[in-house]
């Protein structure tokens, strides 16, 4: 049925498409409201302030740990989406797809909280046998390797972002056609020059999708950056502490809008140039084609 | 059909002309499945050349392995007599053009054809320059700034060909480059093709499964089915003259039948085909001996009929006599289709029309020069 034959048909569907993103909004916008109220959550009396957007910088505890989560989010990305992308590459090449498939999504089929659990017993097992090892040779600088710390908690969040960040490649990859590769080493391109040339530009919106995911997933997770992080904090640890011990703090409203208001612009930006460039490229193609003869 | 099989150079463009491609003992296996089996190919320079054969025959294995997209099992390949067997595609004389139209989406046309000349290092002003020469060469002057998917299919096929002719390599692969385009534009393509070679001069090694396109185009066709090279030769004889069965039963309108030889007189055989009629047909030199099964062939359009008015000259052993079944008209063409008490009839092509067609299931008598019958023992 054509949706454009009832225009009620069509704008009930549009209503009600907008009702579930209102609903799933809705405890955001909340937030972000708060946010703005000088008397802070709970307070009869409504004032609208830019203060605690002004006060946020000088939360140190929360600036320390958005440093902390910032930086474990890059390292992440910069480690976790180049592999998700050998591992689609490598996926589209084998005819053992099923089994790669298996090994790059098992992580999503344990608990969070298991697999937290499972990493934490293995580093402090493994740091042990470092130990073990460096009381053997006399020597102490494997003793630390792996403590919980930074490293482990990235090893951590690499795990849980892989699988993420590896289907949401293989979805734009899906639609690359190989024959282009072999087009461009048939060109005399070397392979690194024929994925950076015409692979990469196609996957392109894939990648950055995955990288803008990942960073998401790490100020998202909390559970395995908890108990692998060792004596640093990150910004989800801290609120959720913050939460449960005293109750959220003003400030903390205004950073978890502040970070939502970039979060939506960002993604919003990338559906807009996306929108804006089919439109362009759309409108180019219709003026420049004249009828195309079947020569 | 295991043992080695040598093409040798043909004589006609040897004289003057190296081996632009020589394969040497090639077999490729995909694990448990033999894609080729201990092929021997010599290709001359500036030769067009047709890998011909059916679907999964081995001949796209065959191209690649030449353009270094798949690494042999065992053999080598030689191009201008170095072995490359070791080089990856970019580093091979080779250029080629794909059956899909591998163009670069993100790339407008001229893009796409000075996508190799910027690999190499070219400046600007030529890669424009040999671009749009290479464009002109196609006949798409003025399509430069176009997208990929602006062009039609036939117009996407002659980007990919500026593609990998402003290269100017020696060798152009070509994988069934006419496959996705409908049959008239195919026909164009073909003769454009042909001519194009003929005026650049390079070699071009063209795969295909449609033995009127090899036709059109090839100097030599060899033709190659489950993995191995069955026959080869200049377009003309494999057409008129094949030597083995398949290839007799895979190009043209062959009618293929198989008896039991009963005799043999000089270089004369008889063979009984089973029906109660016996057969002459010369043994070219192929050695028979009486009571061998062997394969004979003729091509449809060396068949008459006899509709036993006394007007033709059909003659003993060089004639089969059977019930008409049907007329196919083909347009320039009528296929006569008689049933001979074989388990398939058999087939007299004409171009001209039958003013009187026999009744279905009236006696007729298919006939042909002496001569005409080919024998086959492999």
């Amino acid at each position: 049925m054509n949706d454009y034959e009832n225009i009620w048909v069509h704008r009930a569907k549009w209503a009600y498409l907008l009702l579930i993103v209102v609903t799933l909004m809705s405890p955001v916008f909340y937030v972000m409201y708060i946010s703005f109220n000088l008397n802070g959550f709970g307070a009869a009396e409504y004032v609208f302030t830019w203060k605690w957007y002004g006060q946020i910088f000088s939360d140190r505890l929360l600036m320390q740990a958005l440093r902390w989560t910032m930086t474990l989010a890059a390292m992440t990305t910069l480690i976790a989406v180049p592999m998700a992308l050998l591992a689609a590459k490598f996926y589209k090449a084998t005819d053992s797809k099923l089994l790669v498939v298996f090994l790059m999504l098992a992580p999503l089929f344990v608990a969070p909280d298991i697999l937290g659990s499972a990493l934490l017993v293995f580093f402090k097992n493994l740091n042990g046998s470092f130990q073990w090892l460096g009381d053997i040779l006399g020597v102490s600088f494997m003793d630390s390797w792996f403590r919980l710390s930074f490293l482990t908690a990235l090893i951590g969040l690499i795990i849980y972002t892989i699988p993420y960040s590896f289907i949401v490649i293989l979805i734009t990859m899906g639609r690359y056609r190989t024959e282009q590769t072999e087009a461009a080493r048939a060109c005399g391109a070397s392979g690194w020059r024929a994925f950076w040339d015409i692979e990469f530009p196609q996957i392109r919106a894939g990648v950055f999708s995955a990288c803008s995911f990942t960073v998401i997933l790490c100020f998202n997770e909390y559970t395995r950056t908890s108990l692998l992080k060792g004596g640093f904090d990150t910004f989800t640890t801290v609120l959720v502490s913050q939460m449960l011990n005293e109750g959220m703090s003003e400030q903390s409203y205004a950073m978890s809008s502040f970070v939502s208001f970039l979060a939506i612009a960002l993604i919003g930006s990338i559906i807009l140039y996306t929108l804006i460039r089919a439109e362009t490229i759309s409108r180019e193609a219709r003026a420049k084609a004249e009828p195309v003869m079947s020569t | 059909m295991n043992q080695m099989k040598e093409i040798p150079v043909d004589p006609s463009t040897s004289t003057h002309s190296p081996a632009a491609v020589e394969v040497r003992g090639l077999t490729k296996h995909y694990g448990s499945v033999v894609a080729l089996r201990d092929v021997n190919l010599t290709i001359t320079a500036g030769e067009y050349f047709v890998l011909l054969g059916p679907s999964g025959g081995g001949k796209t294995t065959l191209l690649r392995t030449i353009g270094g997209f798949h690494k042999p099992t065992r053999g080598s390949v030689l191009l201008h007599g170095k072995d490359v067997g070791h080089l990856p595609p970019d580093k091979r004389p080779t250029s080629m053009v794909f059956q899909s139209y591998a163009l670069f989406p993100h790339m407008n046309v001229l893009q796409n054809v000075g996508y190799g000349l910027k690999i190499a290092g070219l400046p600007k002003s030529q890669i424009l320059e040999k671009g749009t020469a290479a464009l002109d060469l196609v006949g798409l002057t003025g399509y430069a700034d176009r997208k990929p998917h602006e062009l039609s299919g036939g117009q996407q096929q002659r980007v990919q060909l500026a593609r990998a002719m402003v290269l100017e390599r020696d060798v152009l692969l070509l994988d069934e480059p006419l496959a996705a385009l409908d049959a008239q534009l195919r026909k164009d393509m073909c003769l454009e093709l042909k001519h194009l070679q003929e005026k650049v001069g390079i070699t071009f090694i063209h795969v295909t499964h449609n033995q009127e396109e090899a036709m059109t185009v090839a100097d030599r066709i060899a033709l190659i089915a489950d993995g191995e090279l069955i026959e080869h030769g200049r377009a003309r004889d494999i057409y008129r003259a094949p030597e083995r069965k398949f290839t007799a039963s895979f190009v043209g309108e062959n009618n293929m039948l198989s008896g039991k030889v009963t005799g043999k007189s000089g270089s004369e055989v008889m063979v009984d085909i089973g029906t109660g009629e016996t057969l002459k047909v010369d043994s070219r030199g192929q050695p028979v001996s009486v009571g061998d099964t062997v394969s004979l062939s003729i091509r449809s359009e060396l068949t008459r009929m006899d509709l036993g008015n006394g007007k033709t000259d059909a003659k003993p052993g060089h004639s089969v006599s059977g019930t008409y079944d049907e007329a196919v008209y083909l347009g320039l063409t009528t296929s006569h289709l008689v049933n001979v008490g074989l388990d398939h009839d058999m087939v007299s092509r004409v171009v001209d029309d039958l003013d009187d067609l026999p009744q279905p299931g009236s006696d007729v008598r298919l006939y042909w020069t002496p001569g005409a019958l080919r024998l086959h023992i492999h």
